[in-house]
């Protein structure tokens, strides 16, 4: 049985401009793997992820024939049971660390509160843990980092510390969005081996949200593609670069190569007949 | 030489403690030459750009331009202007597009004309009745492109580069960087370019300093980094990694 099902996930917003279709019928089932979901800013890849969690304020609806969580109907499950599902269960690395670290607390105090809240740990307990978290995520000099600010961090460790802060709980459903774009490609590469390591050892499911097509490529098993908000193509993630649709087709092409002539980069074309 | 940094070091004291963000690092850049920088963030590349522009303490060495050192008044601003990364974050939200691209003109005080600002804008690819809307009217590219706009109201010989794409998606940053080469052959513009990602900054610099902790690890020129003929096994790794974004698939 597959972990996650979505069957027709529709995710709408009645504004005073009229209505947003933000996802547009989006099916995916997600066994323990890592399926990438790619495309450009407002493709409605991030509403996918975040209609998972019905992490998505009014006057944003969402709709689906079926979304279910391990046996658990998301579609009809209470705001207490969400509740108990979001971090320990499914949890979500979420795309900029500037905003989604609380400004004026401690790094450490942040990376406990879970601890000692959710699980009563005592305060040297919850603290060795969150040291063993920040080193699972290669921070160098943790100690620093639970004393520091998010201000007083960089993107890529702010980055670091969000994914450190979700898998302290062990969920069974990781979803990140962009966790890696603050990052540089070798420290890149020591994030994404850490989440492999966690779906592989631990049958965690990922789903991996990125604008990033060549590292979605290489890393996830599994592709879809959005293009406002519909899933344009569905592919295994070993054949992306031979991708059919001209919309994945045009992204990565628009990409620069080392060794490439310094022509201009082509520019994507957009048919209208991709959005139907 | 038109840029000539010496030994620079940076250090930034915080909690009592001394964080030494740039250690002796030298580079030149010719006129008219894009040089560009990488490194893993917190080796101190942007760091580079920020002492250039009085953004950071410098704690030792020189920076020299056109052969003096630089002070930062307002000579210096019309020689050397930034482009920072974020454009989310860069212009002021509550300043029309308008009011972003005069302010330059009207500090330096320069005649403020109608034509000024949408030659400005159409020089960007932008629309002239753009000119009243606000930062968040806009897409994270178009943002960009004023970003661009803004620092070459002035007209200067020198643009530093912070990593001027990595916030965007790959069909708007193929668009900035040819809006970026296209200027900088119109107007014969030097280049300091910052990024993390090598495919960018060999598709845009003629040549490559990459760093590590503060510290100028190795220089290579594009063709070295094309023939993968780095000396040093940091540069190596750096470009193990970009493995997938070789001219070959």
């Amino acid at each position: 049985m597959s972990l996650l099902s979505v069957k027709n996930l529709r995710v709408t917003f009645d504004t005073e401009a009229g209505r947003v279709e933000a996802v547009r019928g989006v099916s995916f089932d997600l066994g323990r793997e890592r399926l990438g979901i790619v495309g450009e800013s407002g493709s409605g890849k991030t509403m996918t992820g975040r209609s998972v969690l019905r992490l998505i304020r009014p006057p944003g609806k969402i709709e689906a024939d079926e979304m279910t969580f391990d046996g658990i109907d998301l579609m009809r499950a209470s705001e207490t049971e969400m509740r108990s599902l979001r971090g320990p269960r499914i949890a979500m690395v979420m795309q900029d660390p500037k905003y989604s670290l609380n400004p004026v607390m401690k790094v450490g105090a942040q990376l406990t509160e879970g601890l000692r809240q959710r699980d009563k740990l005592s305060k040297p307990a919850a603290y060795a843990k969150a040291i063993d978290a920040l080193n699972a995520v290669q921070i160098r000099d943790p100690a620093r980092v639970m004393e520091a600010y998010p201000h007083e961090l960089s993107g890529g460790m702010g980055q670091r510390v969000m994914i450190a802060m979700m898998l302290i709980p062990n969920p069974d459903l990781l979803i990140a969005d962009e966790p890696t774009s603050a990052l540089d490609v070798t420290v890149q590469a020591e994030v994404l081996s850490i989440l492999d390591n966690l779906v592989k050892t631990r049958g965690m499911g990922l789903i991996f949200i990125s604008h990033d097509l060549r590292l979605v490529a290489r890393f996830c098993d599994r592709v879809l593609v959005m293009y406002k908000g519909k899933v344009v193509e569905e592919l295994a993630a070993k054949d992306l670069m031979h991708a059919k649709h001209p919309y994945t087709q045009g992204l990565l092409n628009c990409l620069p190569r080392i060794g490439g002539t310094r022509q201009p980069l082509p520019s994507l074309d957009r048919d209208a007949s991709w959005a139907l | 030489m038109l840029i000539e940094i010496e030994n620079l070091s940076v250090t930034f004291t915080a909690h009592g403690r001394q964080v030494r963000a740039v250690e002796n690092v030298s580079l030149n850049v010719k006129a008219q030459e894009s040089f560009g920088l990488v490194g893993e963030s917190g080796s101190g590349k942007s760091t580079i750009l920020r002492a250039i522009c009085g953004l950071a303490p410098i704690s030792g060495g020189s920076i020299r331009i056109n052969g003096k050192p630089i002070t930062h008044n307002r000579a210096f601003s019309r020689q050397v202007q930034m482009v920072f990364q974020d454009p989310y974050a860069s212009l002021h939200p509550r300043h029309t597009l308008d009011r972003t691209l005069s302010e330059p003109l009207a500090i330096h005080g320069l005649p403020l004309t109608d034509a000024a600002i949408t030659k400005a804008l159409t020089d960007v690819g932008l629309p002239p009745n753009f000119r009243f809307r606000y930062p968040h009217q806009l897409s994270g590219g178009q943002r960009q492109r004023v970003a661009i706009a803004r620092a070459l109201m002035l007209q200067p010989e020198i643009l530093l580069l912070d990593e001027p794409t990595s916030a965007l998606d790959a069909s708007v940053q193929a668009e900035t960087l040819n809006l970026l080469s296209r200027l900088r052959a119109e107007r014969g513009l030097t280049f300091l370019m910052v990024s993390h990602d090598l495919a960018v900054i060999d598709h845009m610099c003629d040549r490559i300093l990459v760093m590590q902790h503060g510290r100028a690890v190795e220089e290579l020129t594009r063709d070295a980094l094309a023939t993968a003929q780095m000396k040093t096994e940091y540069a190596r790794s750096l470009f193990a990694a970009s493995a997938d974004r070789m001219l070959e698939g």
